[in-house]
């Protein structure tokens, strides 16, 4: 058996780590942020594939949910329509606090090829967004490295923050 | 002076056509070349008004009367061997004719011939369900009805399929802008916030190519990691794109550029 | 502020509680299992549906819309979005369509580069239906395994066009690149494996008694309804209809290459599970045949990929930047767009769904006067209406599965 020497006063080997509770929280959270699975298109299938085998999200501590209401950030991958823009806003909004949302894809960014009619131009008209996440469809490192980003964002931000309104409504 | 755009069709046009060009025609032979179809020909002759028929692209167009077409399919189903309706649908030719232009495309699996019956209705005329026959007229009428807004008699279930429910307009319409009219400019808005939220949400931006760098409330500032909403500042320093957070992150180990390996053969 | 009360149902009509022990389910349009945007509203007797009435239009983008305002060759990587689990079938049953329309011969080795995308796709797509249809029946592995092997096609076509998903590798009368040098033996060395890999998956599979129980006599599709629903492709074939566009109508060199039309006569889940790993064989048999005929066009020396047609087609690259006539005529065809003469056409092709068709009427101007793009999955959503009733619950989401629709279609 190998022999366990720890000097507690070096190499910060001490088994006590001194933070503060902003920190601790927002490891927490960046780290386990439980995804909506809101695959509406093209991106839906890019999304399923870096949760799948090769891409493997799970070890960002990202797993997909289909519960809104266990899902700490909705990544809206596709387009989004008008008729599909109402149940949207409603799924977003049973989703619990502190929630964030990424938006995969041109079509959810901005109505992106489809400019046509049916198709609402860019998520943001219906609930806020946190992160866009351009290409068409972006690849699936993409994504994970806006779900990296939204883990920067998160940290960065206060653990409590005031509950109020972000900017849409 | 503002250039006039006919309204009877707002679809794209072209905006240059040689004045001596003349469109070709995808050829249409006889009937009669092709001995499959022109059995089939002769049998529908026997029994129904033909008005039109030809072969174009090896396929046999029949054009017939409206009031015919469920007797028309039944007849093709039943005696010709025409077991499968493939598709069904319009063309709207309101602004040239007055009307619609509704197609049949079928198939039969034992000729391997696929025949297109087509028949001429008004703009307010209704055409017969075939839904009896096929029941894949069922949806495809629906969508009929959701795209031109063709009524169709006996359907038993006619409402709009694609579009929402209380959608206004009929989609596939030339007189119909791809963009949408104002009703559909302010659908989702309308029904999730209310008519009051329009002024706070905005219109619809369109314009793919629309960047304004002083609006840092809509768009980054490229290559600029500020928060949302800093005013525009022409001597903020350029902020490093590589994934890492100042002081590191707790429990984390930073990425380090020098030690990590670039896997060559991504195969292994 | 929102208004909660402006986020009613939709179905305000219905009222969910009722006197004759009628329940009423809302499942969608955001369900994970429903492959896409699908709205069921079932009516149910305890846990047995007596009604289904499948709501559809949640991704309706209106991409026929879009095809009337569009020059042709703008259309094709709308096309991509259709079906976007195999784009290039997509690509191709338009190219081809607007090919007939002009009247169009493709270059061989065109041909035969087009043929072997295609049965890429068609793997993709069935690996891809594997996986999702087995992650909704509860078998994770199967979903894993199936994705690993999808990432390989793609990691092929990647190399081929650039695009991991949405391809646009096909261009109306031909295709723009001959294949990298690493394409063959990449796709080789995965066929290679492909047995085996099939094998694994059927070992996991066939005698799963879970997997058994969820698929074999559910959702039995007798033939007349699957006819009368204009179902297609391998709907159609799992209940008894042999019907493959690509050996009664051949198109590109589907005439030359040796593959069986596998069949079934049960028309249940199981069936088409079966009919599904059949064809991913067959696939990899005509793969097989393709790179052969890659490897004579090769020792032939026909390196043309694109058709002659300056009316239609621009010139390949080398003339366009060396001779004046060719940059005039690829000017007028990038900004005009090509003109078709007047008429119509209407081409079905094989896509992995079924038959994917599209009827386009020119009337001689750039852009289509009307295109109809015939997508199978709508007809496959449809016969939900009549197939869900008398099922329990959990048949839903396997009936859903093996129906193999996608949404980017079934609303286009």
């Amino acid at each position: 058996m190998a022999q366990h020497q720890v000097n507690y006063l070096k190499d910060g080997g001490l088994p006590v780590a001194l933070t503060s509770i902003d920190k601790v929280v927002n490891w927490g959270r960046s780290n386990s942020l439980w995804a909506l699975t809101y695959g509406l298109a093209c991106c839906g299938i890019e999304m399923m594939a870096s949760g799948a085998s090769r891409y493997d999200f799970d070890r960002f501590g990202t797993i997909f949910r289909a519960s809104p209401r266990q899902a700490d950030v909705m990544i809206v991958a596709g387009t989004l329509t008008k008729k599909h823009a109402e149940f949207i806003r409603r799924l977003y909004d049973q989703m619990t606090e502190p929630k964030w949302v990424i938006s995969m894809g041109s079509c959810a960014n901005t109505g992106g090829m489809f400019n046509t009619y049916a198709t609402v131009q860019g998520v943001d008209r219906v609930i806020p967004v946190d992160l866009y996440l351009p290409g068409c469809a972006p690849r699936p490192e993409s994504l994970q490295y806006a779900v990296m980003m939204l883990q920067k964002k998160i940290r960065s931000e206060k653990a409590i923050k005031a509950q109020k309104p972000k900017r849409l409504m | 002076m503002r250039s006039y755009t006919p309204k009877d069709d707002v679809q794209k046009k072209s905006y240059y056509t040689d004045r001596y060009w003349v469109a070709p025609q995808v050829p249409k032979s006889d009937v009669s070349e092709d001995a499959v179809f022109a059995a089939d020909h002769a049998e529908l002759r026997a029994h129904f008004e033909i008005l039109e028929a030809y072969i174009q692209r090896d396929q046999m167009v029949v054009y017939i009367h409206p009031k015919d077409n469920y007797a028309v399919l039944e007849f093709l189903r039943d005696h010709c061997g025409y077991t499968q309706l493939s598709e069904l649908s319009a063309i709207d030719w309101i602004a040239q004719r007055g009307g619609f232009e509704v197609f049949y495309q079928m198939l039969s699996m034992t000729k391997r011939k696929r025949i297109r019956v087509k028949c001429f209705i008004g703009e307010n005329e209704a055409i017969n369900s075939v839904e009896k026959l096929f029941r894949s007229a069922d949806w495809s009428e629906r969508e009929m009805y959701d795209m031109f807004g063709i009524k169709v008699n006996n359907h038993p279930f006619l409402k709009r399929i694609l579009m929402p429910d209380d959608w206004e307009g009929f989609p596939l319409r030339k007189t119909y802008p791809l963009q949408g009219d104002e009703f559909a400019a302010w659908y989702e808005v309308d029904r999730i916030f209310g008519k009051e939220a329009r002024d706070i949400i905005g219109p619809e931006i369109r314009d793919a190519a629309r960047v304004d760098r002083y609006d840092t409330e809509r768009f980054a500032r490229l290559g600029y990691e500020v928060p949302k909403g800093t005013p525009f500042d022409p001597n903020q320093p350029k902020t490093s794109l590589a994934y890492q957070e100042e002081g590191g992150v707790f429990l984390i180990e930073g990425f380090d550029e020098e030690k990590s390996t670039i896997i060559s053969d991504r195969k292994r | 502020m929102q208004q909660t009360n402006r986020l009613r149902p939709f179905f305000e009509n219905i009222t969910f509680e009722r006197d004759d022990n009628e329940l009423v389910l809302n499942f969608g349009p955001q369900h994970p299992s429903a492959h896409g945007q699908l709205r069921l509203m079932l009516h149910l007797q305890q846990e047995q549906i007596v009604k289904a009435y499948p709501d559809i239009g949640y991704l309706h983008r209106g991409m026929e819309k879009m095809a009337e305002n569009m020059i042709y060759n703008e259309f094709m990587p709308t096309t991509d979005r259709m079906d976007y689990i195999a784009s290039s079938s997509n690509n191709y049953g338009f190219a081809l369509a607007v090919e007939r329309l002009i009247g169009l011969e493709v270059p061989r080795r065109a041909k035969v580069i087009r043929m072997l995308l295609l049965e890429i796709n068609r793997l993709m797509s069935h690996l891809f239906w594997l996986a999702t249809t087995a992650l909704d029946v509860g078998a994770m592995t199967i979903f894993l395994f199936a994705f690993r092997e999808r990432e390989y096609l793609m990691d092929i076509i990647e190399d081929y066009c650039g695009a991991r998903l949405t391809h646009a590798a096909i261009r109306i009368g031909g295709v723009p690149l001959d294949l990298p040098d690493n394409f063959i033996p990449d796709l080789k060395n995965f066929l290679d494996k492909l047995p085996q890999n099939i094998k694994d998956y059927e070992d996991l599979l066939d005698t799963n008694r879970i997997w058994l129980m969820r698929m074999e006599n559910v959702g039995v599709i007798p033939t007349e309804m699957a006819l009368s629903w204009g179902c297609s492709g391998p709907m159609l074939r799992a209940s008894g209809v042999a019907w493959d566009i690509r050996k009664e109508e051949p198109y590109e060199l589907y005439d030359e290459v040796e593959f069986a039309v596998p069949v079934s006569d049960k028309g249940d889940n199981f069936a088409r599970y079966k009919l599904y790993m059949a064809e991913m064989r067959e696939s990899a048999k005509i793969l097989y045949q393709c790179i052969e005929k890659y490897e004579e066009t090769v020792q032939n020396n026909q390196t043309e990929l694109m058709a002659h047609a300056p009316q239609y087609i621009s010139a390949p690259k080398l003339d366009i930047m060396t001779q004046n006539y060719s940059l005039m005529q690829h000017f007028v065809l990038v900004t005009q767009g090509m003109r078709p003469a007047v008429g119509e056409v209407y081409v079905a092709t094989e896509s992995p769904k079924g038959e994917l068709g599209f009827f386009i009427n020119s009337q001689g101007g750039p852009y289509p006067y009307r295109l109809k793009l015939r997508a199978p999955s709508f007809w496959h959503t449809g016969i939900l209406t009549d197939l869900l009733p008398g099922h329990y619950i959990p048949d839903v989401v396997s009936i859903i599965g093996t129906t193999n629709i996608v949404f980017g279609e079934v609303d286009r």
